[in-house]
Order: structure tokens, then C-alpha cells, then sequence
């Protein structure tokens, strides 16, 4: 799949994902020795979008499964489709009456219908659930189980046999083997700590809040035609914010939407006004919002102090380009 | 190489990390694929699949900064340093090409530590001394007065005399050979400082061994005795310490406990449910459901004593309750010393750790420094807060019911306790003390359905354990 961790680095910035050394070796490693990865880390740090881009990266197919708190067999593995069973002996019946025909007693009757059980107890009437899929897909798979930490401690015992034998055993048919072996994320938010049994099975990988410079490189990737001065501005503010004590602290996605925002608003650079605005976008608690306060303020107060030295002196030439192509998509 | 690992992997373990065989049979695997040239690779490389926490990755990072050396590193800055220390024009590659020349025209036998101090070959003068550690039993090395003594016998061991000698017979065959004497007077003066440079990486190398075993040495004293440490005498960091433990014990707990419910839940055959839910069946029972059985989950009043004898009890209880919150239908905590006050609020609204120190601070509805009197307490209790105890509720009093010769009112307790489910009452002093002195525990001891003593974390988490069920 892949050759080296480079090369893991280049296709992921393909698909407009920049990888640091450690997730790269992380999916190489998982690539080269066919184990699943446990992707650990606070809300919104993009292990979900890791996933789906390693997907597209290696041209598979993303099967998802959403754990929640509940989740169980018929919903993850496979589920008997009783109905179409149903329906089957309905219009099976003259069969059936031909199939115990001749019959003398009830033992023997049923005896007959014995001999008959698999066909109602086949792959025909087993509904595959995102698990089975995964498995018996004809083509090689890349799949997710997201946000595995929601689901129940039983649920983990389910998967440790997907997962270290890629098997899915269904009693009346027997054990499904894997036809490819499927590339398996975990994503875990660590609401719950995961059993040691199912970390034994997996590599590991903790994924943090990108660093300032990291977080610039994503919002010029993401944000095509973004100034540089807002970037800038956008990128620490947020960091600063990350480093409260809040309730939710704000995700790379949503620093991503707060930068469309505010070019959507033609914004250049931050200001207080703007800023008040546009807050709700990447604060989602009005706590949180009255605790940020303050610090933005410190913040523009000494960028606009920065910007009126600048104005004393000459101005460099503005980065006027990428102006009024924003003006543009907000005519649209 | 797999000596090293499994070396590293037994380092990590000692440190309280858990790898398991299957795991660092994946480290190899791994290292197969890597390119090993690559230090931070490596690192990620064993990361992920040794460590599997997010609480020891610092851990994690800390040995594999202190095994993987740093100690090539140290050795390489040691010998640019002796070169430093030669005049400015000096050329160490020419040098170096002229004496091999020399040497190969020569036959003068070399041993191999002469030839890396000669060269300056940082990787061969690595793997000596590394040699020399392990002959020398470096490792069990256990104190800094022991550095001296292994150090000699590492050089010893390594032979630098001998080398020594090797270099000067070496030095007088070059000047009869007619060599510049200023080149080689240049040349005994380097020579003197990498052999210096390499005296002093033997003692860094012995160093790094006694640290690494200090570390080990050290988290095993700790991770032992802070579970059997009593709660009466902890420092800063203990306190530090056993809060992540607390919090580690209590969410193991947590896992154990829904799976302990789980099992129970299976009950009679539920009709009407399977009924409804077969319609789509057109009535045909091909879902069963059953009845869930609940197990009641405790509502709990838990009342602390916050007079400092048993304050860390208080807080490490309450930080365990209010981990396990979801295991409760309804917590309600007061705390006392001869008033008593609410602080369930504090709970509700500020994260864990504030709250408990608030609490243990009085939380802003009791004096906290006043002498105790659990009389009193009890009393106020029974008049204000009567009507929060009902059937299925279990009250934990959590004190040493020294009570400085106050009235015990222990009628109080008898009423709470007739209305009660259960009262458990948790006392850091051993029984051999109750009712002794001050202590008023046997007049209260006859209303209390499980009096336990609990000086330390194990037998905490033991009672907690027991409550929770």
C-alpha cells in the first residue's frame, strides 16, 4: 500500500490532510503489519477524517460504524431478517406440505423439516451490519468504528474477535472468514478507558491539538485564498482560547468554519467587533463565550497597538490579491 | 538489537507501563518495516505499539530519552570537544589519511580501542565501552558513591592503559620514521584529549546506568506504598499522586460494576412486549424480549467530617463518589465539623477537584475551625435534612468520631438509621482505638450497619467497592 512513512505523508496531503511524522508512521506501520489502529484524542483533532482520508488515499471503500451506548450484536455484526424468513415459509408452504408428505407421525415430520433447517438458517436471510460487511466484502475494505468508547464493555468482546482473527462467527452457519483483510480504524474520545485486552490488539496513536504552525499549514491547505494576516490572527486566537479551562474547547473544524466565516465577511485581519460577531462559531456555551472575553480583548488590544506602529511607519505593499477573489464568492 | 528492546521493554514495565509479550512481539515486527537511521521513527515506531495509554506517553518518552541514549550523542560531544581544543588550522581528515597511510606500511598490531581513540570513531568506541559496562556488571550499580568504582573498573576492564601504551610506542615509531616532530606533537595532544573525552564518557555511561535504575527503582517504591500509605501523613505529592490513582481505580471500577449489572438483567418472559414487537411478524413469536431485571442503583447521603484528622479520607472519598456518579441515582454530601452544611451544589457546578477543596474548606456553609462535635452535627442533620433519607437510601458517615467530650446524641444516628437503607461508617482509626479517650465510636458503633476502619487507599477502594454494589 504503502512504500515508506513519506510516502504515507505525501498521499494523505493529497487528499488535503497534513500528517505529522507520528501519524504517518502510525498508518504505515498499521499498513505494513495488517493491525487495527486505536485513535485517541480530544473531540475535534480530525481522527475521524484520518480515517476517511487514508481511505481515499488507498483507494478503498470506508465502512462506518457509529458505536453508541446500546449498540449490540444486530445492530454491528448481523441480524436474522425474520420478516423474509417469514415470508419464505408462506410461499414455501406447498413445499413444505411436499416435504412432509408421506409423513406418519409428527416425530417423523419434524424430523424431515430438520433435515431442512439450513436453508432457513443460511446467509440468504442474514442482514449484514457494518461488522459482517466489512469481512466478507468482495473487495478489500477500510473500516471505522467510530467512537468506540461510547459503546458498551460487552461490545469489546465482539470485536476482539473481528479484529485479531478477522472472523465473525454466527452459530447456525458457522464462522465467516475474512475474504480481505480489512484496514480497521478505532476512534476513542476517552470517555471510558478501553480494556487492555482490545489496546493489546491495536497499534496506538494519540493525536493532540495541532501546534500554531501546524494549524496555519492547515487553514492555508483548507482555506484556499485566506490572508496570511488573518491566518495568522485566527490561528493564535484560538490556541489562546484552547488553553482556558472551558467546556468545549474549539475543534479544527471548527476553526476551519470560523476562517470561512470571516472571509465570507471579507475580514482581513481580526477586530474586536468582527471577532464579538462571529464568536459563536467556534464557542458553543455562553460560559465559555463570557470566559474568552478577556483574553480576546488582551489579544486585539495588543494587535491593534502592533498595527498602528505599522501605520507609522511606511506600509509594506498590502497582500491585496487574495481580497477580491472572498469579494467575489460572496457575490455569488 | 531484539537484546535491547526486550531490555527496554522489561524498563518500561518497571516504570508501571503494561506490555505485554504480544505487544513487543509487534515492537519487532515493526522495526522490521522501519528504517532504523531514523531516531524519531523508531521512537513512534516502539510508541505505538508498546504504549497504549495516553497517561504514559510522557513516561514513555522520559526512558526512551534516557535508554536509547543521548549516549551516542554525549560521546560524539565529547569528542568534538577534545577536538575543539586544538589550534585553529588543524586538519583533522588529512591527519587522519596521513596515519593511515602509515599505518598500513607499518605492521604495528592495534587493539581495537587504540584504533577507535585513533580514529575517533564515535560508533566503534560506543560499542566498547558498552562492552566493558556489561562485563563490569554496570547494572547493578545502586548509589552515587558506587560511580568512582565502576567507572575504574569499566576502564580497566576497556584496557585503556594498555591503548595508552599502544599510542606512544606508535608515536616514537612515527617520529623514527621520520614524521614532522610539530605534526606530532599536534598529534600527542589530540590523542591525550580523546582519551581524556573517553575517560569521561565511561563515567557518563555508569551515570546514565545508576539513573536508570534510581527511575525504576524509585515509581516501584511509589506505586507500592502509595496504596498502604496511610492517609495521615502525605505530602503535596502524594496527594498528587493518589488523585490520578483514585481517578485510574475508580473508572476500573466503574467498568466492572456495569458489567456486574449487566448480568443481572435478565428476567421472566415479557409477553406483552414480545407480543407488540412480533406484529411486523404477523404475531408470530420470532423476537422473545424479557423482562429487564433492575438492580436498584444506591441513592447515597454521605456526611464528612472535614476536621483535618480526617480531611484526606473526605477528599479521597468524595473524589471516588463523584467519579462513580453514574453509579448512584442521587448523591447528596454534606460536610461537618460541629455545624453542618450541603455542598451537593458545589458539585453541580464546578469540576471535581475545586469542588472537593472547596468542600474540605468548609464550602462556604460551615466554620471549618471550630473543635469537633459529631453530636451536634447529627442533631442538625436530623432537623433539617431528615426528609432526604428514605428507603433506598445508603448514609455514609465518614469520621473519627472523637467528639472532645461533647454529648454524642446518638439517638440522632438511631433515628437516620431506622429510616435509612443502610449506614456505613468509615473511620481512618483502627478498632482498637474506638471508644477510647474521646472517641465516642461504640455509642454510635450500635446504629451503624458496617463500621470499617480505613487508614489507606486499598482498604478504600475495597469499601467503595462494596458500597457500589
Amino acid at each position: 500500500m504503502f512504500d515508506s512513512v513519506e510516502e504515507v505523508q505525501k498521499r494523505l496531503l493529497d487528499q488535503s490532510y497534513i500528517a505529522g511524522k507520528k501519524i504517518a508512521t502510525v498508518v504505515y506501520l498499521a499498513s505494513k503489519l495488517n493491525k487495527p489502529v486505536l485513535v485517541e484524542g480530544p473531540a475535534g483533532v480530525g481522527k475521524t477524517e484520518l480515517a476517511k482520508v487514508v481511505a481515499a488515499a488507498i483507494g478503498r471503500k470506508l465502512i462506518r460504524l457509529q458505536c453508541y451506548e446500546g449498540l449490540d450484536e444486530s445492530k454491528a455484526l448481523y441480524e436474522w431478517e425474520y420478516s423474509k424468513q417469514l415470508l419464505y415459509t408462506q410461499m414455501l408452504r406447498d413445499k413444505i406440505s411436499d416435504v412432509i408428505a408421506g409423513t406418519k407421525t409428527l416425530k417423523e415430520a419434524s424430523e424431515r423439516i430438520a433435515a431442512q433447517d439450513d436453508v432457513f438458517f443460511s446467509e440468504r436471510f442474514i442482514v449484514a451490519r457494518p461488522l459482517l460487511k466489512a469481512i466478507t466484502s468482495a473487495d478489500p475494505v477500510l473500516l471505522l468504528i467510530d467512537e468506540v468508547d461510547k459503546s458498551d464493555p460487552e461490545f469489546e468482546a465482539f470485536l476482539l474477535e473481528v479484529l485479531s482473527d478477522y472472523t465473525v462467527s454466527v452459530p447456525e452457519v458457522g464462522t465467516i472468514q475474512a475474504k480481505h483483510i480489512p484496514m480497521v480504524f478505532l476512534t476513542s474520545n476517552d470517555a471510558r478507558e478501553m480494556t487492555d485486552a482490545l489496546k493489546r490488539r491495536c497499534l496506538h496513536l494519540h493525536i493532540d491539538f495541532p501546534s500554531q504552525e501546524e494549524e496555519i499549514r492547515i487553514l492555508e491547505l483548507k482555506v484556499p485564498g485566506i490572508g496570511d494576516r488573518l491566518v495568522q490572527d485566527i490561528v493564535e486566537l484560538v490556541q489562546r482560547i484552547r488553553k482556558l479551562d472551558l467546556k468545549k474547547t474549539p475543534s479544527i473544524s471548527e476553526t476551519l468554519d470560523w476562517a470561512r466565516a470571516l472571509m465570507v465577511l471579507n475580514a482581513d485581519a481580526l477586530d474586536i467587533e468582527m471577532v464579538n460577531d462571529t464568536m459563536s462559531v467556534i464557542l458553543k456555551h455562553q460560559g465559555d463565550i463570557a470566559k474568552a472575553q478577556s483574553e480576546l480583548n488582551a489579544l486585539l488590544q495588543k494587535k491593534a497597538a502592533e498595527k498602528a506602529a505599522e501605520k507609522a511607519q511606511p506600509a509594506p505593499a498590502p497582500a491585496a490579491p487574495a481580497a477580491p477573489v472572498a469579494k467575489k464568492s460572496v457575490l455569488h | 538489537m531484539e537484546k535491547k528492546i526486550v531490555e527496554f521493554t522489561n524498563l518500561l514495565r518497571k516504570a508501571g507501563v503494561r506490555v505485554s509479550v504480544a505487544e513487543s512481539l509487534d515492537a519487532f515486527n515493526a522495526i522490521d518495516e522501519m528504517p532504523l537511521e531514523d531516531r524519531e521513527l523508531f521512537k513512534d515506531a516502539l510508541r505505538t505499539t508498546m504504549v497504549k495509554r495516553g497517561d504514559d506517553i510522557d513516561t514513555y518518552d522520559r526512558l526512551f530519552d534516557l535508554f536509547w541514549s543521548g549516549f551516542h550523542d554525549q560521546l560524539q560531544n565529547e569528542l568534538k570537544q577534545a577536538l575543539g581544543g586544538m589550534p585553529g588550522e588543524f586538519d583533522l581528515e588529512r591527519l587522519l589519511e596521513q596515519l593511515r597511510d602509515l599505518l598500513e606500511n607499518m605492521d604495528i598490531d592495534l587493539s581495537e580501542l587504540a584504533k577507535a581513540l585513533l580514529s575517533m570513531d564515535a560508533n566503534a568506541l560506543e560499542q566498547l565501552i558498552q562492552q566493558a559496562g556489561e562485563e563490569a556488571e554496570v547494572g547493578n550499580i545502586r548509589n552515587m558513591l558506587q560511580i568512582g568504582f565502576f567507572s575504574r573498573r569499566m576502564i580497566e576492564q576497556m584496557n585503556m592503559e594498555g591503548a595508552a601504551g599502544e599510542l606512544k610506542t606508535l608515536m616514537d615509531r612515527l617520529r623514527e620514521e621520520g614524521m614532522d616532530e610539530e605534526r606530532i606533537a599536534e598529534l600527542e595532544a589530540l590523542l591525550k584529549a580523546v582519551q581524556e573525552a573517553a575517560r569521561r564518557a565511561v563515567r557518563q555511561f555508569t551515570e546514565r546506568e545508576l539513573d536508570k535504575q534510581n527511575h525504576d527503582y524509585i515509581e516501584r517504591f511509589r506505586r507500592e506504598s502509595l496504596l498502604e500509605k496511610s492517609f495521615y501523613n502525605l505530602t503535596e505529592e502524594d496527594l498528587r499522586r493518589l488523585r490520578e490513582v483514585v481517578q485510574r481505580l475508580a473508572q476500573k471500577l466503574k467498568s466492572v460494576i456495569t458489567m456486574r449489572r449487566k448480568r443481572e438483567r435478565r428476567g421472566k418472559f415479557d409477553l406483552k412486549t414480545t407480543m407488540r414487537k412480533n406484529m411486523a411478524h404477523g404475531g408470530v413469536p420470532f423476537e422473545l424480549v424479557f423482562k429487564q431485571r433492575k438492580k436498584e442503583k444506591p441513592k447515597l447521603v454521605v456526611l464528612c467530617d472535614i476536621s483535618s484528622s480526617v480531611a484526606n479520607v473526605s477528599r479521597f472519598f468524595l473524589q471516588f463518589i463523584f467519579s462513580l456518579q453514574d453509579c448512584f441515582t442521587k448523591v447528596r454530601s454534606f460536610v461537618f465539623v460541629a455545624e453542618l452544611g450541603e455542598v451537593s451544589q458545589l458539585f453541580r457546578d464546578r469540576d471535581i477537584f475545586d469542588a472537593i477543596d472547596l468542600a474540605l474548606d468548609g464550602g462556604e456553609v460551615i466554620n471549618p475551625y471550630t473543635r469537633s462535635n459529631f453530636g451536634m452535627a447529627f442533631h442538625v442533620f436530623w432537623r433539617d435534612y431528615l426528609s432526604a433519607i428514605d428507603s433506598r437510601t445508603t448514609v455514609v458517615v465518614i469520621g473519627d468520631a472523637r467528639n472532645n467530650y461533647n454529648d454524642p446524641r446518638a439517638w440522632c444516628l438511631r433515628e437516620v438509621h431506622s429510616k435509612a437503607k443502610s449506614v456505613i461508617w468509615i473511620n481512618p482509626e483502627a478498632p482498637g482505638a474506638w471508644g477510647f479517650g474521646d472517641s465516642v465510636m461504640d455509642k454510635y458503633l450500635p446504629y451503624t450497619d458496617v463500621a470499617e476502619e480505613c487508614r489507606n487507599l486499598k482498604q478504600l477502594t475495597r469499601l467503595v467497592d462494596k458500597l457500589v454494589l
